[in-house]
């Protein structure tokens, strides 16, 4: 008997189940993963070769790898190899490359001058200057720009070189110029570096603060000023309030921008009193903030309304007399009995909304995206802009993640302690039956 | 204190649910405000309070028109229906409230809670919250919040009817010493007549929005105005007989039995209809006026047993008994009625 009705339970969870796993465990673990990759555009998400770049080399020298050995790499040398005398041979001759061999064979020639003038030192030296140049462009041995599809190919081009490579150097070398992605935890320490970071987490503090603040604050406000209006009013004013939240957000977005806009509303109705025209938004960072925060905040304050709103006439209309009748003014009724039945519904919000704001960039993206400069860009946004939207164009899908893996964790640890501080388990506790 | 409505009238909408009353309420007096459900006494009493406004009228404190003041500066004391109890706050701070908002001194306010928790004996319980009380509980500590700053007045919306039978009776003749001890004036809704005759001292009785009658309890019972009183009064209730005059006696429907109309004769006249109204401790066999009729029912109360008799015209008559009287089920019976208490009322239903 039990163990069909476990079944059933279990069925009833199951589309939870896969919505969860489907929609965040695996997101999150994914992100998760490419945190510690350095995965880019550059890399791509699959395997990749090995190719020395001039960049590569940029990159070494900057590294603090020996510069006499990164010359070497950078300029072709000429190497008097098997191959070579044989593509020789079946050009110009066995006689030449044979005295070729004999005389130079192995070789490594540092410039194309120095081998010409061994070249024609030969008896069988070519004829003429053209055919002459022809023979040494045999011997010509570079690595740089040729693509070799494993390691050991690399690593045998680099010896066919003949260039005097200690074993670690071997591996910084074909580190380097491997073009795949690898895994690494540099994303982090980079993080830890760059003062963009402090910049964005300090902005992302403003965000959400200042939004929470105004969301929940003015969400309280309509909800307690409408308890108060008779029936009708109450209701145009909770649908015009609401407006914000059921607009698509473009469009939302687009009239804040017709507000503030230097042809806007704003600077027409200032134009009026000879101030002079100017985009309202953008101008300074602190008007950049404003309007970042009033966009988001009307949108989470209608939320903020409906939810409190109802939890305020859930209260039972004996105990609002009962407060009149203690002598409670308005005023004091607001206070000692309304605010403090909102407790859970406000700290639904507070957590919520934290959460939401957090992750949420999709406003402030389409109204300043981050600007003026970097004035607005908060963490997600830069998450956002850094994993899919970089200017240079190199997405850093890695960086990107592990910007984002940092807000998973913020948000994660920020749900634990909203449940310990609010006491949950109090909070949802059943009240004992009255007898 | 005295309260005084003057042609009271209320209107909810297009509905004039209370219209011209009138009710003078005597300072230290209780008095219950008795009717059927959706009559008016919520109302009267959310008027008095000055929860509802009114739509007529006038509502005197004493000497002192107070009909458009608000609740807050009545310096009135209400326990609702449902306790109404803050549920965030304890059952100290619950009883605290009105004097916080008064903004009193800690010390004044430690005081005075610490008295009415020993008036209404839950020194205790200070530190539950609502929750944790049984309902009894909570409607002393409702009582003592209503009490606690020292109101005029003293409002009771049916306080008893969500208590158990034994906590009920415990608690009617606590909220009674209460009221005697402060010498508050109250006022007591209710639609348990037990309750309204055993703790008031007069009882108003209200229908469809008016009051009827406005007696001492006693009086009420053995004098009322009307058959809708009477009804209203008394458990068991009364039985009603109806019949037609004829040579200065009522004749029963389909009937024989006669009955000798003594002291109201003379206010009636041949052919007309009346009603006769019989409590059932006057239907008992050893009264005179004998009637022949069928148990019908029998319901055991421990000390006394209820009879339905039925007589032979179809009309029904209870009659409150000894438990030690052995009668059955269907057994034919010739019982008396007490000529001298019967309440007659005329077609209307207005008392001869
Ligand atoms: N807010 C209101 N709006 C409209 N009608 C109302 C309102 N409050 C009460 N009424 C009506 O007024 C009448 C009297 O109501 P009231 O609450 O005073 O009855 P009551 O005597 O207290 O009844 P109960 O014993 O059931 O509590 C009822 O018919 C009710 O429907
Ligand atoms: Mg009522």
């Amino acid at each position: 008997m039990k163990k069909p009705s476990h079944l059933l339970g279990l069925g009833f969870m199951l589309p939870a189940l896969i919505v969860v796993v489907l929609f965040f465990l695996l997101p999150v673990f994914m992100t998760a993963g490419i945190a510690f990759t350095n995965m880019s555009t550059d890399t791509g998400i699959t395997g990749g070769a090995y190719e020395l770049t001039p960049n590569t080399i940029h990159n070494l020298r900057t590294q603090g790898v020996d510069n006499n050995l990164l010359a070497q790499l950078e300029t072709d040398v000429y190497r008097i190899d098997e191959p070579g005398l044989a593509a020789l041979a079946t050009d110009m001759g066995d006689k030449l490359a044979k005295e070729l061999g004999d005389t130079h064979g192995g070789v490594t020639f540092q410039s194309r001058r120095e081998l010409e003038r061994a070249i024609k030192k030969l008896k069988n030296k070519p004829r003429s200057t053209r055919k002459l140049k022809k023979a040494a462009a045999f011997f010509k041995r570079s690595i740089l720009n040729q693509r070799f599809e494993t390691e050991s190919e690399f690593v045998s081009a680099t010896r066919n070189l003949g260039l005097d490579l200690a074993p670690e150097h071997q591996e910084v070398l074909s580190k380097a110029s491997y073009t795949g992605w690898t895994w690494t935890t540099e994303n982090f320490s980079l993080m830890t570096k760059l003062p963009s970071t402090l910049r964005i987490a300090g902005n992302t503090v403003i965000y959400v603060f200042f939004t929470l603040t105004f969301n929940v604050s003015f969400g309280l406000f309509l909800a307690i000023t409408t308890f108060y209006l008779p029936g009708k009013a109450a209701a145009t004013f909770r649908t015009i309030w609401f407006l914000p939240r059921i607009l698509p957000p473009v469009i939302y977005v687009l009239m804040w921008k017709w507000l503030t806009w230097d042809t806007g509303f704003i600077s027409t109705f200032f134009g009026q009193f000879g101030v002079p025209a100017k985009n309202w938004m953008l101008d300074t960072n602190f008007h950049a903030w404003v309007v970042i925060i009033l966009i988001n905040g009307f949108v989470g304050a209608s939320m903020g309304m409906i939810l409190f709103s109802s939890a305020i006439r859930a209260i039972p209309a004996p105990m609002l007399y009962a407060s009149e009748v203690d002598g409670a003014t308005r005023w004091q009724q607001v206070r000692y009995i309304i605010l403090p039945q909102l407790r859970w519904p406000i700290l639904f919000i507070t957590s919520y909304q934290t959460l939401s704001l957090l992750t949420s960039f999709e406003y402030i993206f389409l109204a300043t995206d981050g600007g003026p400069g970097k004035a607005t860009e908060v963490w997600a946004l830069s998450a956002f802009h850094q994993a899919l939207a970089n200017y240079g164009g190199n997405l850093q899908y890695g960086y990107g993640a592990a910007l984002a893996l940092v807000l998973v964790i913020i948000g994660i640890i920020a749900s634990v302690g909203y449940l310990r501080v609010f006491n949950f388990k109090e909070l949802v506790a059943r009240p004992r039956i009255e007898q | 204190m005295r309260i005084l409505l003057d042609s009271f009238t209320k209107t909810f909408g297009d509905v004039t649910v209370i219209k011209d009353m009138n009710l003078d309420i005597k300072s230290g007096e209780m008095l219950a405000l008795l009717g059927p459900s959706g009559c008016g006494k919520s109302t009267t009493l959310f008027a008095i309070c000055g929860i509802h406004g009114m739509d007529g009228g006038r509502l005197l404190f004493g000497d002192k028109d107070v009909t458009s003041l608000p609740s807050q500066k009545r310096n009135v004391g209400v326990v609702f229906q449902n306790y109404a109890l803050y549920p965030h706050m304890n059952v100290w701070e619950n009883i605290a409230f009105p004097l916080k908002i008064q903004k009193r001194s800690k010390a004044v306010i430690e005081k005075e809670v610490q008295a009415m928790a020993e008036l209404v004996q839950i020194e205790e319980l200070l530190d539950r919250k609502p929750v944790q009380l049984s309902g009894g509980q909570q409607q002393r500590v409702a009582l003592a919040r209503a009490l606690v700053r020292k109101p005029d007045i003293l409002l009771l919306d049916e306080p008893l009817a969500n208590l158990d039978a034994k906590l009920r009776l415990e608690m009617r003749s606590e909220i009674r010493r209460i009221q005697q001890q402060t010498g508050i004036t109250a006022v007591l809704v209710t639609h348990d007549q037990v309750e309204a005759m055993s703790m008031c001292d007069r009882i108003a009785i209200m229908n469809g929005g008016k009051i009827v009658q406005l007696s001492a309890p006693e009086e009420m019972y053995r004098n009322p105005s009307s058959d809708f009183v009477a009804g209203f009064l008394g458990n068991p209730p009364i039985a009603f007989l109806e019949g037609v005059i004829k040579d200065s006696h009522c004749h029963l429907h389909g009937g024989e039995t006669r009955v000798a109309l003594n002291g109201h004769a003379q206010k009636v006249s041949d052919g007309q209809k009346i009603k006769l109204g019989i409590r059932p401790e006057f239907f008992r066999p050893e009264f005179d006026l004998k009637v022949k009729g069928k148990i019908s029912f029998i319901e055991a109360h421990g000390r006394e047993n209820l009879y339905d008799v039925v007589l032979d015209n179809g009309d029904i008559l209870r009659s409150i008994q000894n438990h030690d009287a052995q009668y059955q089920l269907g057994q034919e019976v010739t019982w008396g009625i007490c000529q001298d208490n019967i309440l007659a009322f005329d077609g209307e239903g207005e008392r001869l």
